[in-house]
């Protein structure tokens, strides 16, 4: 039956995902994105009812953060699109390759203040790398190709592609072609790579700084490589986690506002800085004028505009990392150095002998982290728990922790996991969440349920909005304006109500059973792990502070 | 505050004009002025703006030259000098 249709401009969307190898799109239908839901009937590609549309875009995210491919959300015009607008501006400020395409009023309608109707287009300048409206089924294929391209061209973000519904309902008049159109790729400018084999040879007190586009360049290899045959120390920002081996001696975990003391003073004290696929943002520098005071800068990127954005490079290398890292690959002697972050990191290493019976969200993360299968996919959502999770838990890889690092969305958790586990069904995938975060997105429970997705729900409950808690007992005389959430709702019976399994733990010696018990349940599950609402996140970096300069208790 | 002459080549493609407008007060930088004509023989349109800012400038040619359809940008050094004298 379904043969004997003409192919309509819905029908051409899904042809072209499946041809850049998407078989999973995330969306919610309404009016005026009708005609590609009904296409959609006779597609194979698998589509997942999300929740709410910013459910969806977070849910694309994980699924390409989690996977390498693009992700792609769908949703309806005016409150359909204006929801994926936080999803769109965390893909762009976290540089994640994303298609979003919406449903718009028909041509004959559009700005004529119509029902449903939004100027999504106008709205996407701000948060996309690149937006495109159709307004004629002709320009549909190229525009949905150049869409694709665009996304994952060069330095990777969100593509929005707003469709009139008349163009979804049109005929397609010409032969569906199966080849894609040949790249157009940009010829970055020659790196500086003789004045940074000058820098490299001699530093004394060098520091590798990684961020989140070694994962994103495919140049894990090349960086553990460097870093290997170098001996040079290294750091990591939020995003580049997993990309380094984190057993490592000479590796020194996350730096910047929560990072580890060592990192902190490393960089503070090195003589030449390293930024690989790093932006020197401001909760990695803190006061940036006394960020590495001390150092020389080669910076590794693939963006033009991260040059001499926040810090002035020495030498810039502007390029794909896979091809130039292996140019500045050699052997160093720097064992005095060497032995000093060694000793440092021994001063600094982190403890877990916390008093009294209630759980210590540090020691739990840490044995979620031991006792996870190999190749575990973690998300999280922003706050006190994001932090403790970055710190006390290990990743293999970045495409291993999904986290939302430049926006700092709250709500990001849930979605991302579903997308994360759909993306790779055979993982197993835990989202660590907090009490505030959760209730961004709960609604996507629900998605849970119904394609029973066995995504595990690791909650860090001080009953409190904890980061802002911390901040107001620190930096503003404790004044708790409206972080207290003890009137959160009872967390394990609304999991049960999405036939959920559930679990409240509240001391210490019901922890380890607790996570084998959540590890080992094939469905999904919700674990609520309540914790004392004064508990800190240390080591901090106040604000307006060098990094030098940390707290390590009020 | 310092001024700025840009000439930004570009694509004739629908809202080129608002990404630019965008991305110049995003950046910091404030718009004085400006003239834009098309080429309708290539579609290649050629704007001239004005701007002031005490940012450096290399900080909004690199952001501006990031949009998909921009084939290049550049300052006037002549007209720059005209406007600070």
């Amino acid at each position: 039956m379904t043969d004997s249709k003409p192919l309509t401009g819905g029908g051409l969307l899904f042809n072209v995902v499946e041809q850049h190898g998407v078989n999973h799109v995330f969306g919610y239908p309404g009016g005026a994105i009708m005609p590609i839901y009904d296409a959609l009937y006779d597609s194979n590609v698998q589509h997942f009812l999300c929740r709410h549309e910013q459910g969806a875009a977070f849910s694309a995210v994980g699924y390409a953060r989690a996977s390498g491919k693009i992700g792609v959300c769908m949703a309806t015009s005016g409150p359909g699109a204006t929801n994926l607008i936080t999803g769109l501006a965390d893909a762009l400020a976290d540089s994640i390759p994303l298609i979003a395409i919406t449903g718009q009023v028909p041509t004959a309608a559009m700005g004529s203040d119509a029902f449903q109707e939004t100027d999504i287009f106008g709205l996407s300048l701000a948060c996309t790398k690149h937006s495109f409206q159709v307004n004629h089924v002709d320009e549909l294929e190229k525009v949905l190709h150049q869409a694709f391209e665009i996304a994952l061209e060069g330095r990777q973000g969100p593509v929005l592609v707003d469709i009139p519904k008349d163009v979804q309902m049109a005929a397609v008049e010409q032969n569906f072609k199966s080849a894609a159109p040949l790249k157009n790729k940009v010829k970055l400018p020659l790196a500086d790579i003789s004045k940074a084999l000058d820098l490299l040879t001699n530093a004394k007190q060098p520091i590798l700084y990684v961020g989140g586009g070694v994962g994103m360049a495919n140049a894990i290899e090349e960086v553990r490589a460097f870093a290997r045959e170098t001996g040079i120390p290294s750091v990591s920002t939020l995003k580049g986690l997993g990309a380094l081996d984190a057993t490592d001696e000479n590796y020194l975990g996350m730096l910047g506002m929560h990072g580890t003391r060592a990192a902190n003073l490393a960089v503070h004290d090195c003589d030449l800085l390293i930024a690989v696929g790093a932006r020197f943002d401001d909760r990695v520098t803190g006061k940036l004028d006394q960020f590495a005071p001390d150092a020389k800068v080669i910076h590794f990127d693939i963006d033009t505009a991260e040059i001499n954005k926040r810090r002035e490079a020495d030498a810039p290398i502007l390029g794909d990392l896979k091809e130039n890292l292996p140019l500045l690959t050699m052997s160093l002697n720097i064992t005095e150095w060497q032995a000093n972050i060694q000793k440092m990191k021994a001063d600094c290493a982190w403890r877990y002998d916390h008093p009294g019976d209630s759980i210590f969200a540090p020691a739990v993360l840490k044995e979620v982290s031991d006792l996870m299968p190999k190749n575990t996919c973690v998300t999280t959502d922003v706050g006190q728990h994001q932090m403790w999770a970055a710190q006390h838990m290990v990743f293999d890889e970045p495409s291993n922790f999904l986290t939302s690092g430049s926006m700092g969305t709250m709500g990001f958790g849930l979605p991302a996991a579903i997308g994360a586990q759909i993306s790779r069904p055979h993982d197993t995938v835990i989202t660590v969440s907090g009490d505030g975060s959760i209730m961004m997105n709960i609604q996507e429970l629900a998605t849970i349920k119904r394609y029973q997705i066995p995504v595990k729900v690791l909650l860090i409950d001080n009953a409190k909005l904890g980061m802002v808690r911390q901040w107001q007992d620190l930096f503003f005389e404790g004044r708790l304006s409206e972080t207290d959430l003890a009137d959160n709702p009872d967390f394990c019976m609304l999991a049960r109500s999405f036939d959920i399994k559930a679990k409240q733990i509240t001391q210490k010696s019901e922890v380890t059973d607790a996570i084998n018990e959540m590890l080992d349940h094939d469905g999904p599950y919700f674990l609520q792990v309540k914790i004392d609402a004064k508990d800190n996140v240390w080591p901090l970096v106040p604000p307006n502070s060098a990094n030098n300069e940390m707290m390590e208790s009020a | 505050m310092n001024n700025y002459t840009l000439i930004i080549m570009t694509d004739d493609k629908q809202v080129v004009l608002e990404r630019i407008l965008q991305v110049t007060r995003y950046r910091g930088f404030l718009i004085d002025g400006i003239t834009a004509s098309v080429n309708n023989t290539n579609n290649i349109a050629t704007i001239e703006l004005l701007v002031s800012s005490d940012r450096p400038i290399t900080l909004l040619i690199d952001q501006i030259n990031k949009l998909v359809d921009i084939k290049s940008v550049k300052v006037d050094n002549n007209a720059t000098q005209l406007s600070n004298a």
